[in-house]
This record gives C-alpha cells, structure tokens and sequence, in this order.
C-alpha cells in the first residue's frame, strides 16, 4: 500500500452530514498525509463546518509539490510533510497570508510570515524487531546504529531500511538534516551501505518491511507512523534517539491562488485552532504543537519524555537552502560516493 | 475714521503658523528620506553579510564553482522580518549555477553586472526586491573565473522601518508644535503686554490732563507714544494760548468799560449840562473804540478758528487798490498821507478769500494810522519776484525795536506803546490771515525809516490755478 496507490480521490462530502447543506463551498487540499491518520481531523471539520464540501488528495510529497505550482485550477490548502519545498513554495509567493486569531496565537517557531505553518510535531524515530534485541544490544542513539552496523554487518546486511533520499522528500530533508549536525553521519552511510541497506519512499513501506521482512532495523521512520502502528504490531519496536531526535513538522499554507479561500482559511482556522489540534493531539499521533491542548499526543509531553534532545526541524528561511538544487546534488554525489566506501 | 484690520495676536499667531508650516514640511521631507535611507542602510549591510557568508562557501571542484548555499546566509537574508529570500550564482558565461530565481531574472542580472558591486530594486512576481551582487574571485586547482553572487530580499522590513522612524519623528515633530503653539500663545501675551499696559494708562487719565505720557514702552511702541506727546504738548499750548486770550481779551475790555463807569459816575455828581454833555462825548468816543476793539476780538477769534473757507482767485491788485481808496476817504486817515506805490502792470492773481484779504490790508493801514504820528506817510505797494507776491507796507513813523519785532504778531501786542488807541490786535489779526493764505508776515524795522511790513503770498502755480478753478 503505497502512497502512490492510495492516492485516490476521497471525498469526503459524501458523508451525510454535508448532503443537508444546501450550497456548499467545495474545499480542494492536496496533502501528502496519510488519510487514515487525518481522518479524525476532517471528520471534525466537516461537523463544525457543515456548509463547506471538503476533497482530501492524499498524494506524495513530489506531487504535491508539482501540482502546488502547476495544477490550474490551484488546490485551496496544500500539506506537505517535504519542509524546504513548502518554504521554496511560500518564498516563491504561492502562500496568502493569514490574518485569524489562530494564526496570531501559534508559535513562532512553528509559522513563517503567517503565511506557512507547520501544525504537527513528528520525531523521526529508529524501529527494530524483537529478533534484533535476541542478538544485540538494540540501538538507542545514532551511534549505536553506527556500531551495531559495524560490528554486526554480516547478521544485518539486506536487514535495514530507510528512506530513499532520491524517492522521497522528507528522506533527503532527514539525511541534510542529519549531516548538518554530525559528519559521523557520513560514517553511517558508509556503513549502512556497506549492510547493503534498502531504500523506500515512504515509512509505511518500511513498516510494511519491518512486520513482515525482510528488514530489522529501520533509520529515520516518521514516528507518527511508527507509533500508530506498534500499537497493533507488538513485535516492533519504536525508539526515539536519546542523542538527538529530530523533529518534522507538517507544513500547511493557503494557496495564493485558492478558487475558495474563505473556506481554505476556515479550514486552516480550525487546524491550527484548540478544538483541531485537540483533535490532532487526542485522535492522531501527529501531536499537537499548541502548548495549552492535552492529549496523548503533545509536542509538551513529548518533551516532558525526551527532554531537550527534540530538535524540531526549524521553519525559516534556513530551510530554503535544503532545497537549492546544487547543495542537493553535492549531497547526492557525496551520498552516492559515501554508500560505495565501505562495500566490500 | 478707525478700521479695525486684524489683529496684532492674529498676525503673529498667522506668522508663526505659517514659518511652522513651512520649516515643518521641510523638516517631513526630510525626516521621510533620511528615515528610507536609514532603514534602507541597515538592510543593505544585511545582504552584505548574507553575501558574504555566501561567498565563504565557493570552493572549486573539478573546473567548476561549487557551493553549500550556508543555510545561515539565508536565515540572515530573511531577517528578523522573515522576508522573502532570493539568491543566485552565476558562472563568468552568466548561467545559473545555483539559486532561486527564475531564469530570465538570473539572466538580465548577469547581463548587466559589472565588475564593481552593484544595488538594484527590481520587481519579482509583482513583489518589490532589493538585490545586491558582488563578483567573487577565488583560487581554484583548474581554474578561476569570477563568480557572481545575488542576493537579495522583500521589502516589508525597510518599509517597516522606515515608517517606524518616521512615525518617531512626526510624532516628536507634533509634540514640538504642540508646544510651539503653547509657548508662542505665552510669548504673544507676552510681548503685547506694554500695549495693554499703555491702552490702560491712557484710559486713566483725566480729559483735561495734558501732560505728557511717561510709560516704560518698548522701542517699537515709543514712536506712537512720542507722537502722542507731541499732540497733547500742542494741545497743551493751544489751551495756554487760549487762556491768555481770553485773559488779555477780558482785560482789553474792563478798561474801557471801567473809564466809561467812572466817566457816568463823574458826571452824575455834576449839576451842569456841559459836563453831562462832555461826559457824553467822552463816553460816545469810549463806546465806540471798545465796539471796534470787540468787533477786532471776534474777527481775530473767527480767523483763529480757521473754518477753512474755499478760496477763490481774485486780483490782488484791484482788491488792493480799491481798499486803500477806501480807507483814504476815511476821517481818521486825513492827518495821514495814504498812498499807493507804482502798481505791477499786469494783474497779480492769488488765491484767498477778498473778505478776510481786505480785512487784512484794512488793520494793516489802521494799524499804521494809529501807531505813527500825524502827517507820517503810509505808502501800500505790491511787487512780483520769483515764486512770490509781495503784498507791502511802509510807514515813515519811529519804527520798532528788533527785539519787538518778534512779538509784533501776537495778540494785545502795542510794540511797547501805550499811547496810542490801538487795541494790539491789528496784526495779530493780519497774521492769522496771512496764514490762512498760506502767506508769510515780515516784518522789517530801520531806525530812520519807519516800519516795513510784507506779507508774501505764493504764486499759483498752472496746476494750482486749475484745481482751485475747479473747486470754485
């Protein structure tokens, strides 16, 4: 079940609640986040806000991007997990801003010009099988994957996963990340592709992977995902790295040219107000970022847990570089030259 | 008549507004431009430094300029006011080698950039941008082309800056004239007080208080106060003069009246009709010397009043002649030799009144009767020189001393003899009607000769002649 194959279009309205409305304001959002896990938050807006006709496009995070520039007419709402590409879209001018007491209210860390804001608060998590633990001490921070990769490279080798920096948006923005905080992350590379690492799109794919093989160990998995589903898979195991655990936030902006803005901004309104990031922190596992909102999924609770080893994935103009073509092409050549190093 | 035009407030507060208004604007557009340029230096150095960071980050690669775009470069573009963010490389050929502006943009920068740094403001999707590129130079194992780098940013951060700072000063700049306006009230008050105080000290005094105004004024205000004494020292004369009139008048009046009482009462005491008749006499004479002196008193007081009667223009020649005629055929001018001298040809034309004129020329020759002794000669004569008609007079009496020739004018005057029945007004009289012609009284006086008197009238000039022809 990939991204690819569910991207299907949902609609929504055809729940029976929208039916009595007389006129409604249709609502397009592209989005690439994952329906399943949404759902409790658009089934709550389409209760508040019965008036407006929502259609939800869960889609990648390449065509999100690639139909926030081109599609015509243009999405209302766009959310995009791939961060530097939501900031190069609103750096370009593609986002209007919002002028709402919610928009007032949410941190600045987590917004840029009231145009873009980033309403979830993901820790990129490690997850192994049981099976790893049988052998070896299981990893808890990043150096504990460089070694167990090192000194265990026979028993793991074709038995880790992670993102595709090439596939996947969020997967490069992990990795530049990653090697923006340590260059030991460069050994890591070398080592996982010394283990001959798998590389997938997507975190579902490699939960996927990890229940029913080949892989035990996977690096840099969205732990929204990943705690969701070791709820209803036991034998995982989901580990927030105790050096640093970086943090995604999941982008959204008003498209410049949104056919129906007032409702694009009501929607938007809702996301960042208390009752959606209620919703968001009791019935999703993308926890809330307010501080003020309860639940079990808080970005509060979470620190109250990890402490001061979080590191949200800044929302700045600094990001913009994560995205300039050249530095990612450097990066990729220095992956590619890196994955070969240790290859016996 | 007084037209109340303005006010002294309302005339400085007008000035005072207007010099404000007028160093105000200037002091706007100043603070407008200086805040756009200050605002606009801060964010300036931003981009240097962005640039800079950027700079630091070219190395060379295999022939060609690579770079890690420094994420803090950036983070210092966008500024604290999150603005957007531009930036390119181009090679030395003017391509792209990395950024985020679109082609054409990249294109035209590179086409136009010259070695030396360069500051352009150019529009991006309909958004303002300031735009700064420098050429790099860096030494590299191939090759070392120059690279150029572009930053550049939105303008939301100047433009709030700017505002910022020239909101600051327009707000000052409106406290200070709050209190210009405050102060300058003061001030006005302040600097009208000595009129207040001067208005106040006029209105204190008593109508009949002619003295003069001593008031501590400031310079501008001491012309009009000296002016102001100057009037009540003039009227202060006149009222002297006028004391002294009526006090001379009253007195020229009780002696007569007193030698008529005494006369009356003399000759009651008498039995005889020849006394009653001398007595009479002597009181018919006395009568008729104070009816004459009564009717010199009001004459003299009429022409004082100076009712400012139209002149018309008459020939001073026939009006002089016929006069002296006159008076020849009088008694009392029949001891006198009265005569005119060789009379001008043409007629001589002035302007005056023929009443007053002959008045004049009559108390001159009653003059000259009275104070010469019998068989004196009384020679009238009128001559033309330049600019001047002289109207004259010459007896072949004593003559007056030249210390008496300057009171001779005044009124109860006798030049110093008390043996004549002259009552002292005659030239008083003469005097004041020359000065209502606007002719001057001369006086001349040799020992042997007798006196000369000479009034001297002016010359109408043509256009004079015209304006009085038409007044008449």
């Amino acid at each position: 079940m990939t991204p690819y194959l569910r991207a299907g279009i949902i609609l929504l309205c055809l729940l029976p609640i929208v039916a009595t409305a007389q006129n409604p304001t249709p609502l397009i959002i592209e989005a690439a986040l994952d329906l399943k896990i949404f759902t409790p938050l658009l089934e709550a807006f389409e209760q508040a806000h019965p008036d407006i006709a929502l259609t939800y496009y869960d889609r990648s995070t390449l065509e999100v991007n690639q139909r926030a520039q081109n599609a015509d007419p243009a999405p209302d709402v766009v959310i995009s997990s791939a961060m530097p590409w939501q900031m190069a879209l609103v750096n370009q001018g593609l986002a209007q801003p919002l002028d709402s007491d919610a928009a007032r209210n949410w941190p600045a860390w987590a917004k840029w010009r009231n145009e873009v804001f980033g309403f979830t608060f993901e820790p990129i998590v490690t997850v192994y099988r049981l099976e790893l633990a049988r052998h070896m001490m299981p990893p808890t921070t990043h150096a504990d994957v460089h070694k167990l990769l090192s000194t265990h490279q026979d028993l793991l080798r074709g038995r880790v996963t992670t993102y595709s920096p090439t596939g996947s948006g969020i997967g490069l923005m992990l990795f530049q990340q990653d090697a923006r905080y340590s260059p030991r992350f460069w050994d890591l590379v070398a080592a996982m592709g010394a283990a001959d690492m798998s590389l997938e799109n997507n975190t579902q794919a490699m939960l996927d992977g990890l229940t029913d093989g080949p892989y035990w160990l996977g690096y840099n998995l969205l732990g929204s995902y990943a705690l969701q589903w070791a709820r209803s898979h036991p034998e995982l195991i989901v580990q927030i790295p105790q050096d640093y655990a970086l943090v995604m936030m999941r982008m959204a902006f008003v498209h410049r040219n949104a056919p129906h803005a007032e409702a694009a901004k009501t929607f938007m309104n809702f996301l960042l107000g208390a009752e959606g990031q209620r919703v968001l922190a009791g019935d999703t596992p993308l926890f809330s970022v307010l501080p003020e909102v309860t639940g079990p999924y808080t970005a509060q609770r979470l620190r109250d847990q990890i402490g001061e080893r979080l590191y949200p994935i800044p929302i700045n103009a600094s990001l913009l570089a994560f995205d300039d073509p050249l530095r990612r092409r450097l990066f990729m050549q220095r992956w590619a030259r890196e994955i070969e190093i240790l290859k016996p | 008549m007084i037209v109340i035009d303005g006010t002294l407030k309302q005339r400085l507060a007008g000035w005072l507004l207007a010099a404000v208004g007028l160093l105000g604007t200037f002091l706007l557009i100043e603070a407008y431009t200086s805040a756009q340029r200050a605002a606009g230096r801060a964010y300036d150095s931003q981009l240097q430094a962005a640039s800079l960071t950027i700079a630091e980050a070219v190395q060379w690669q295999d022939g060609e300029p690579i770079v890690e775009i420094p994420a803090a470069a950036l983070q210092i573009l966008a500024t604290d006011h999150q603005e957007r963010v531009f930036y390119t490389l181009l090679n030395a050929a003017g391509q792209q080698i990395t950024g985020n502006l679109n082609r054409a943009m990249a294109k035209s920068l590179g086409d136009a950039f010259s070695t030396n740094p360069m500051w352009k403001f150019a529009q991006n999707r309909g958004v303002r941008i300031r735009l700064y590129g420098r050429e790099l130079r860096s030494a590299g194992w191939e090759s070392s082309e120059p690279v150029q780098i572009w930053v550049g940013h939105t303008m939301s951060g100047r433009e709030a800056l700017a505002k910022e700072l020239f909101l600051g000063t327009l707000t000052r700049f409106l406290a200070m004239v709050a209190l210009t306006a405050l102060l300058s009230i003061l001030a006005i008050r302040m600097a009208l007080q000595p009129v207040r105080r001067l208005r106040r000290t006029l209105l204190q005094r008593k109508a009949n208080d002619v003295s003069p105004v001593g008031a501590q004024v400031p310079g501008e205000l001491y012309e009009l106060v000296e002016t102001l004494n100057v009037l009540f020292e003039r009227q202060r004369q006149g009222r002297n003069t006028l004391l002294r009139f009526t006090a001379d008048a009253s007195h020229q009046l009780k002696t007569p009246l007193a030698g008529l009482q005494s006369v009356s009462e003399l000759a009651l005491l008498s039995n005889k009709p020849e006394d009653w008749r001398q007595a009479l006499q002597t009181v018919h004479d006395s009568s008729e010397r104070t009816s004459r002196l009564a009717g010199q008193l009001l004459s003299l007081a009429r022409l004082r009043h100076g009712t400012g009667e139209i002149h018309a223009r008459l020939n001073l020649t026939d009006l002089l002649r016929e006069t002296v005629m006159e008076w020849a055929e009088r008694d009392t001018a029949q001891n006198h030799d009265l005569g005119l001298a060789v009379m001008p040809d043409s007629p001589l034309v002035i302007s005056g009144e023929p009443w007053s004129l002959r008045e004049m020329i009559g108390n001159l020759i009653d003059n000259a009767l009275l104070y010469t002794p019998a068989g004196s000669e009384i020679t009238l004569g009128l001559k033309q020189s330049a600019g001047l008609i002289t109207l004259s007079i010459q007896d072949s009496g004593s003559g007056v001393s030249n210390a008496l020739l300057e009171r001779l004018h005044q009124p109860f005057e006798r030049g110093g003899r008390q043996d004549t029945a002259g009552s002292g007004l005659g030239l008083a009289i003469v005097d004041s009607i020359a000065q209502a012609h606007n002719a001057t009284l001369q006086m001349r006086s040799e020992p042997s000769q007798g006196l000369w008197i000479g009034v001297q009238f002016p010359v109408l000039s043509s256009t004079q002649q015209h304006s009085q022809s038409e007044q008449t």
